[in-house]
């Protein structure tokens, strides 16, 4: 994967794991219940996606061209 | 002894211990310009991971953080939103901004303005710009110090005094040892805030409520609405929510405190860092705990602010032993303190290398250092008048210089992008940009369909960038491929 593909592929899917969290896709958890893990359910799906969007970039830095061809 | 006196020491003690690291850290290293103001170029990744990690455990989130959950509900859920994803698009630029900053050993956003954009108006302007929005920062870190000392030792320190003591500490180290001094200490704090958010924000819900879905279930019970937001019964819109992320997520990296750490890092540091931040917001959680679990149990208007929710339930409601509200004012402390330093040590390189050397520009290294340091103690000044005499038209119009960090970004944006964007496109659209975020900041009663002023500033700065950038002649390729090109 080139690096210019890379970037475009992390500025994708880091703003694909943050509309969920604003309005309006947000909307559809925007509400108390049910609880889940003790948490409202908006709460837990703020929660929720920033656990997947720190796996995904846990997983693009994995792949990220740049971080194998040269060690700085 | 009286739980005052007990929290006062230790207190006390934390102050000692984070001025021996500042002092301790900054020694022996030549006090060289270069070591003062990039530690070197040489931070690890363990050291970053705080000093950037201080930058969000700062007074706004230890004491504010509880403050919107118990007073807004839902929206305080933005704070989390915004740690987790404002640091994100510093995977991409932060590496650019490295190799750039290295050929032309630059140290500040001012500096990086002027490189590409070859002028000297545009460091001047950024550099006032940031001294401003920093000085209105460093006065709300200065207020929740002050807030700490007050409740925490029942009114024996006065409000005066504790912003005084905490702050002469900061100007001290931050005088004395630069960058390196601010990392280590923000290495202590950070630890400290992390581990006392969650023990208190455990035992606070567990005290009060038996656990937290028992905390939630009657919190909607007795305020419907108060768990969403822009329904009924909610505090804030969902457009003046969403924009209030956003303001955040563009404005973040541009603090020019943040922004300068680019140069200090490797790159691979950088990624690094930013893949930490996700986990940093969720160690926010308890502080948002903290804040649900007083509703119902403080009355609304028993609190002079929200934000003094956190020291007031542990003195007041809880009645812990004081050798425990001494570790939280010392937690407190720390989080102020760590983005204290941060910004103040920042706010003296922006005025130094922004506007002072743009004037003067013939500065030798040992003169600017000197600079530097008067630079901290006069900006520390002007913060500490602010948190104790501030008249509310004063602090309106700083609120406003907050706002107007977001309008670095198209300039930034456009310095490693748009080869298109022109100086004086670059400079109108940063001043029409800061008017219109300050007309609604300050003069305007709402804003239209409620959303934030910064991002309202934001859409005027852009569309004047675009328009003048056409307008105008481009830039000579080679100065514009320096940036645009950096890889």
């Amino acid at each position: 994967m080139s690096r210019q593909a890379f970037q475009w592929l992390f500025v994708i899917l880091m703003i694909l794991c943050l509309l969920p969290l604003i309005f309006p896709i947000y909307e559809v958890a925007n509400q108390g219940t049910p609880i889940i893990v003790g948490l409202p359910f908006g709460f837990f799906w703020v929660i929720l996606w920033i656990v997947i969007a720190f796996v995904i970039a846990v997983i693009l830095y994995l792949v990220d061209p740049d971080n194998k061809n040269r060690e700085e | 002894m009286a739980d005052w006196t007990v929290a006062l020491l230790m207190m006390i003690a934390y102050l000692v211990i984070a001025l021996i690291i500042g002092i301790w850290a900054g020694k022996g290293r030549g006090g060289s310009l270069n070591e003062y103001v990039v530690a070197g170029g040489g931070l690890g990744l363990f050291v970053m991971w705080f000093l950037m990690g201080g930058a969000v455990f700062s007074a706004f989130s230890f004491l504010g953080a509880p403050g919107w959950a118990y007073s807004k509900g839902a929206p305080a859920y933005y704070i989390i939103v915004y740690t987790a994803f404002a640091i994100l698009p510093w995977y991409i630029i932060g590496p650019k901004i490295k190799k750039i900053g290295q050929k032309f050993d630059l140290y500040t956003i001012s500096g990086f303005y002027k490189g590409r954009y070859q002028t000297k108006a545009l460091p001047v302007i950024v550099g006032l710009l940031a001294v401003f929005a920093f000085i209105q920062y460093l006065t709300t870190q200065m207020k929740g110090m002050a807030y700490i000392f007050e409740i925490m030792t029942a009114g024996h320190i006065p409000f005066w005094l504790g912003a005084l003591l905490a702050y002469g500490i900061v100007v001290v180290y931050v005088a004395t040892g630069g960058l390196r001094a601010a990392a280590w200490s923000d290495v202590f704090q950070g630890i400290l805030m992390i581990v006392i958010s969650w023990v208190v924000g455990i035992a606070v819900v567990m005290q009060l409520h038996g656990g937290s879905s028992n905390m939630f279930a009657s919190i909607m019970q007795n305020h419907p609405g108060f768990l969403e937001i822009g329904h009924e019964g909610s505090n804030m819109s969902g457009i003046g929510y969403t924009t209030t992320i956003l303001v955040s997520i563009f404005g973040f990296m541009m603090w020019p405190h943040l922004f300068s750490k680019s140069y200090a890092t490797k790159g691979i540091t950088i990624k690094r860092t930013v893949l930490a931040y996700p986990i940093f917001a969720l160690f926010l959680i308890p502080l948002l705990f903290i804040g649900f679990a007083a509703i119902g149990v403080v009355d609304y208007g028993t609190l002079d602010s929200p934000d003094q929710i956190l020291p007031y339930l542990v003195t007041s409601v809880l009645q812990m032993p004081g050798w425990i509200y001494g570790l939280i004012g010392a937690g407190a402390l720390a989080a102020a303190m760590s983005s204290a330093d941060a910004i103040t040590h920042s706010a003296s390189l922006e005025f130094t290398n922004g506007v002072v050397h743009n004037i003067w520009p013939s500065l030798s290294d040992q003169r600017t250092l000197v600079i530097m340091r008067i630079a901290v103690i006069v900006i520390g000044a002007f913060a500490y008048f602010l948190t104790v005499f501030g008249s509310e038209g004063l602090i309106a119009l700083l609120l406003g210089a907050y706002g107007s960090i977001v309008q670095f970004a198209p300039g930034v944006y456009s310095a490693l992008y748009w080869r298109r964007a022109t100086p004086s496109a670059v400079i109108s659209g940063l001043i029409v940009g800061t008017v219109v975020n300050y007309y609604y900041q300050l003069v305007a009663d709402s804003t239209p369909m409620d959303i934030n002023a910064g991002i309202l500033g934001l859409m005027a700065n852009l569309i004047v960038l675009i328009g003048v950038s056409y307008a105008t002649k481009p830039q000579e390729d080679k100065v514009v491929s320096e940036y645009v090109d950096a890889n």
